[in-house]
């Protein structure tokens, strides 16, 4: 009975696979990219980029809870946040989940570039990844940066300004940089108003599709160069698969033919067969 | 690479993708650019404030202390994202109009205290005599001449309280007599001279002030800034 149900279920999963990895290729394209192999060496470290994913994600999740209540005016940005702070239900642990993991955040980018520099993990061909990767920190940085004044309290208010007046002093553009930020010359609702569409939509937006490409340019690569013998174990991996391929086809198990064409075939004479 | 090209690209191809990409670019980049750089063309090209022009009342002079500065709050109506001025001009009691945005900020005045002896950079190592209250200031607090006006603003100083290095909000501490930013240690004199700490220079002076007839002190929105430093500005209101 158990047995039927089990070989049912796993027949049944089986299909849903096939049938989403036939029409998308995401099979291919998930074990492409979770799968790696990784020296048993300082395997920890290797966590670093990982746990930058994490938290970030974390801040985007938390981030959306968090605008449900938020009220970006100068009147009522202070209210609502004391309001998730006290009255909203685990608004302290939403906006305390927010507020550390985005002070985790930067330590582990911190200890994730230390990883990659102090790893060579920046040489070719990877030297983009490490261009990229900056671009990350920048964005966090300006992230970390507007985060701050939206609370409206004396602290963020005066940080923000103190940033700010550093931002004036940049050679030539220095005035339109803090009249950009403040929304005109003076701080005031344009100021916050600014820095929340920065804060939830310029920078986010920005910085969802660097890390798409972050983490596509680290799998075309690789994250370990030949110091790990990571090509000789690629090779001797792709090896291992055509002979076992061709055991296969010597035995008859298939008519050597690629997977996706025995499916493709396989749907045709299905489709011929529903159409008579 | 021409080869593979079946109909390569004439003079006056270029010219008319360059000519319509130039139009198509335009249209939709100017609009959003302008958009969001709204205030960089409004305060760097139309030169325009969001802060008030008009006078604000400070305070009467009478009550500025003689030994040590005294603070008083000013709020300079601020024209930012809220506020329509053709709606107050029109319906001045209206919810609407009462939403005029106000920043309290303090303005900190003191008499000025005579320097005794020059020190060597700045304002540092100054001797400073005792601060000079005006005589008349005992006698009455209203109802000035106007050489007793004139006696008044030479003697008071009026500066913002915007530390001259970030912009943080210094305080009188009067056990050193000295003004002290809370942010990086920026230190000033009675007279905001710079003492000490990372300020390039002095606190900021309000530039245009009067006392009228009732006694009290009026300022503008404007302060003693180099030209070519325009960029620095207190911007806290």
């Amino acid at each position: 009975m158990i047995g039927r149900i089990r070989t049912q279920t796993s027949e049944a999963s089986q299909f849903l696979v096939d049938w989403m990895e036939h029409r998308t290729g995401i099979v291919t394209m998930l074990e492409h990219f979770l799968y790696e192999p990784v020296p048993k060496r300082g395997a920890w470290l290797y966590t670093l980029g990982s746990a930058v994913l994490f938290t970030i994600t974390l801040q985007f999740l938390t981030g959306i809870l968090l605008l449900f209540y938020y009220a970006p005016t100068t009147d009522d940005a202070w209210n609502s946040v004391s309001y998730i702070m006290n009255d909203a239900y685990f608004g302290q642990l939403i906006r305390g989940i927010h507020y550390w993991s985005a002070n985790f955040l930067m330590a582990f980018i911190g200890l994730h570039m230390g990883q990659v520099f102090f790893s060579g993990g920046y040489k070719a061909p990877r030297e983009l990844n490490w261009v990229v990767g900056v671009i990350l920190l920048l964005l966090v940085i300006g992230l970390s940066f507007t985060g701050y004044l939206l609370r409206w309290d004396q602290d963020g208010f005066w940080a923000s300004v103190v940033g700010m007046k550093i931002g004036s002093y940049s050679p030539f553009v220095g005035g339109y940089v803090i009249h950009f930020l403040l929304g005109g010359d003076a701080v005031g609702p344009a100021t916050l108003s600014r820095f929340f569409a920065i804060h939830v939509w310029l920078l986010p937006a920005t910085i969802a599709p660097l890390i798409g490409a972050h983490l596509y340019l680290l799998r075309r690569h690789g994250v370990f160069g030949s110091e790990f013998e990571y090509t000789d174990r690629l090779a001797k991996l792709h090896e291992r698969q055509r002979m076992e391929e061709y055991t296969r086809y010597e035995t008859g198990e298939d008519e050597g033919e690629p997977y996706v064409g025995r499916r493709d075939r396989a749907d045709r004479q299905g489709y011929e067969r529903d159409g008579e | 690479m021409t080869e593979l090209q079946k109909d390569p690209i004439t003079r006056s191809d270029f010219l008319g993708f360059g000519v319509m990409g130039a139009i198509v670019g335009a249209i939709l980049t100017i609009p959003p650019a302008a958009f969001v750089l709204g205030p960089i063309i409004q305060t760097d090209v139309l030169g325009e404030s969001d802060v008030g022009t008009g006078w604000q009342e400070v305070g009467p002079v009478s009550e500025v202390s003689a030994e040590e500065p005294s603070h008083f709050k000013v709020a300079f109506p601020l024209q930012q994202v809220y506020g329509e001025r053709a709606i107050q001009k029109e319906f001045p009691n209206s919810q609407k109009s009462r939403m005029k945005y106000k920043l309290d900020n303090a303005v900190w005045l003191s008499w000025k205290a005579p320097i005794e002896q020059q020190g060597r950079q700045g304002s540092n190592g100054d001797v400073i005599g005792k601060p000079e209250r005006p005589a008349i200031l005992d006698e009455k607090s209203e109802g000035f001449t106007e050489a007793e006006r004139q006696e008044i603003m030479s003697k008071l100083n009026i500066l913002s309280n915007s530390c001259a290095h970030l912009g943080c909000p210094v305080r009188w501490f009067p056990e050193k007599e000295l003004y002290l930013c809370p942010c990086h240690g920026g230190l000033y004199d009675i007279n905001g001279g710079w003492v000490g700490g990372p300020p390039p220079r002095g606190m900021y002076r309000y530039t245009d002030a009067e006392v009228r007839e009732n006694g009290k002190l009026y300022i503008k929105h404007k302060f003693d800034i180099e030209p070519g430093l325009d960029k620095q500005q207190p911007y806290v209101v």
